[in-house]
């Protein structure tokens, strides 16, 4: 037995999910990001800084001092305390990536492992428009190099909804209002509006642009209803990220959604989501979290994004691209009495499980030994006999 | 396109396959559809199930969209962004008790019978209660039964079924607390706007302007 919302993974799925993750290291290496690997307890402190529920909500104990220590909730935390804690000589910006899991306690309503793995790239240092897209490219990119064709990323920003929340005078339900935007309840959000007394035309503006999509008209019509500097600072950034992801390649790959908006309290700029057809959650999901490392004392931006293996997994299996496990592995019977014949393969580049002789017949691939000759069968009805010459050339070795 | 509408045997409530209609979707055939089925209406195929079941589809990626009930909303917390109010099938979910001198004892902990755990329990807690749980769909039953000493249950059902033709006679239950108010409401999984493309947003367009028709 193992505790609810935990699970065990078997071959071949292990396999697969090794493979994911080495395709993935290749990409964020491509792009220059050095892998870090982090504890899996911090001190429950370091998680509370960031001022997140979600993230607070960890597994907690005491070290023998009496220290309270918490099981990580999340990775882009650790890497920012990290960062801050041993990068600050260096020059900026700092590129990281991490393939790890983290632990939320488990509730069956949740949709997400109680322990999942992510694999995840920070770019630490920069504040430009550039560094936005330069994440959402290598996330982009990622997907393409294991093969997933149909992905969308979902650009949207946190600005532009704080900013015209603001405008909407709504003091005490303010958290209320942007919790329901997160979730995307918009009878909430017009009940909240309608109790709290706001102004129409602002309303109005929300409630276009929630429905208005990437489209170039669209944009110039949430352009035009921006009421504020900071709306329009916030969309300029957003068109101008857009425009470099397609320089790129991969305008297909991107819609923006201006009803895009996540609850998890660092993030601050852009913010974006993968989707995949047959998953019903996102894939990967990142963002820019300019406030994140002053809580470190270290006053430098961020961007980022960690993708969540299991669910882009699935969408691979839907898609039909999960990448080979492991080469085939022929069975061979009596192979544990004769390690140099079994070698003589391994070096040649197959896998051999090495049996005992007269072991009851394995799946085929197989080979055993038989008087003075062997018996290989590659495939049902499929039967090669003879010298261990005569095997070495039916695999294509002599 | 791929829609679930949520009911209950039989076919979709009424008002919602008018607004549909009304919005130039193809649900004229599915008067005479009785749930659970798949129906293919050329454009839109569409999935008649309980709601709970469009709720799931729908989470999972395999629906564009669907229609169900602001009660299970409640109810599931599902992974679904609530897109538009259809204002129809409108009920309220309330707390009711026996008549007062119906025979049930006054208990500081009482046991409520309920399809709906998850919001009963909120429900009291919110309000410093503590309920014993009693899981019952044909909740007005229980009082009844001496198994429950109130129910949880849309203020519409707290009728008893003779089983005879007619609706069935009110059961002997006053409503003590309004819990909230429901309606049908037009939903979609998460992933449905990123993949759908312009499909989603002219459907939440017509709708709206469908529901705003009345």
């Amino acid at each position: 037995m193992i505790p609810e919302g935990m699970r065990d993974v078997l071959p071949p799925e292990s396999g697969q999910l090794r493979a994911i993750e080495t395709a993935l290291c290749r990409r964020f290496e491509a792009y220059g990001y050095g892998e870090v690997r982090t504890p899996w307890l911090e001190y429950a402190e370091t998680l509370e800084t960031v001022e997140d529920d979600t993230l607070e909500a960890g597994y907690r104990l005491r070290d023998q001092q009496g220290h309270e220590l918490m099981a990580r909730t999340d990775m882009t935390v650790p890497v920012a305390r990290l960062a801050a804690a041993r990068f600050r000589d260096r020059p900026l910006p700092l590129r990281f990536f991490y393939v790890a899991p983290s632990i939320r306690p488990w509730a069956p309503q949740r949709s997400q492992d109680g322990e999942f793995e992510q694999a995840g790239a920070e770019l630490l240092g920069l504040h430009s428009a550039a560094a936005d897209a330069e994440s959402v490219i290598l996330l982009c990119d990622c997907l393409a190099a294991l093969g997933l064709r149909d992905f969308r990323v979902a650009l949207g920003t946190v600005a532009f909804y704080t900013a015209l929340v603001d405008s909407l005078g709504l003091d005490d339900d303010r958290e209320k209002f942007l919790e329901a935007l997160a979730d995307r309840d918009y009878p909430l959000l017009e009940s909240i509006a309608g109790n709290a007394g706001v102004d129409q035309d602002a309303l109005k503006v929300l409630w276009r642009t929630l429905e208005l999509s990437g489209t170039r008209d669209g944009l110039s019509q949430v352009r035009k209803m921006a009421s504020s500097d900071a709306m329009d600072d916030a969309i300029r950034r957003l068109v101008e990220v857009r425009d470099l992801i397609e320089d790129a390649g991969f305008e297909d790959a991107v819609t923006l959604d201006f009803g895009l908006y996540q609850d998890l309290t660092y993030y601050s700029g852009v913010i974006f989501e993968a989707y995949a057809p047959g998953v019903g959650l996102p894939i990967a999901s990142g963002g820019r979290y300019d406030g994140l490392l002053q809580r470190f004392e270290w006053d430098i931006p961020g961007v980022g994004f960690a993708i969540a293996l299991d669910r882009l997994h699935e969408a691979l299996e839907k898609a039909g691209a999960v990448p080979a496990a492991a080469p085939t592995c022929i069975a061979f019977a009596g192979g544990l009495d004769e390690p140099a014949r079994a070698m003589e393969l391994r070096r040649a580049g197959w896998a051999v499980a090495a049996l005992p002789d007269g072991a009851p017949p394995p799946p085929r691939p197989r080979l055993h030994r038989s008087g003075g000759s062997y018996v290989f069968e590659p495939a049902v009805g499929e039967t090669v006999s003879g010298s261990w010459r005569d095997v070495l050339r039916a695999l294509g070795i002599a | 396109m791929k829609l679930g509408l949520a009911c209950d045997g039989g076919p979709p409530p009424l008002q919602v396959l008018d607004l549909l209609e009304r919005a130039g979707l193809p649900a004229g055939s599915l008067r005479f559809e009785a749930g659970p089925a798949i129906v293919d209406a050329g454009e839109v195929t569409w999935l008649l199930a309980p709601g709970a079941d469009v709720l799931e589809a729908c989470s999972r990626g395999a629906l564009d969209g669907g229609v169900a009930g602001k009660d299970l909303l409640l109810e599931l917390a599902p992974q679904v962004h609530e897109l538009l109010d259809l204002r129809v099938c409108r009920d309220v979910l309330v707390y009711a008790t026996p008549e007062p001198g119906a025979g049930v004892l006054g208990r500081g902990r009482p046991r409520v019978a309920t399809r709906y755990p998850r919001v009963t329990r909120r429900h009291f807690a919110a309000t410093g209660r503590q309920v014993e749980l009693v899981a019952f769909d044909a909740a007005p039953l229980a009082p009844g039964l001496g198994i429950a000493d109130g129910v949880v249950e849309l203020r519409s059902r707290l009728v008893l079924d003779d089983g005879g033709a007619g609706a069935g006679r009110p059961a002997a239950l006053r409503v003590r607390e309004e819990i909230a108010s429901c309606s049908a409401r037009l939903v979609a999984g998460r992933a449905a706007r990123a993949l759908g493309g312009e499909r989603l947003a002219d459907l939440v367009g017509s709708m709206r302007a469908s529901v705003e028709e009345i």
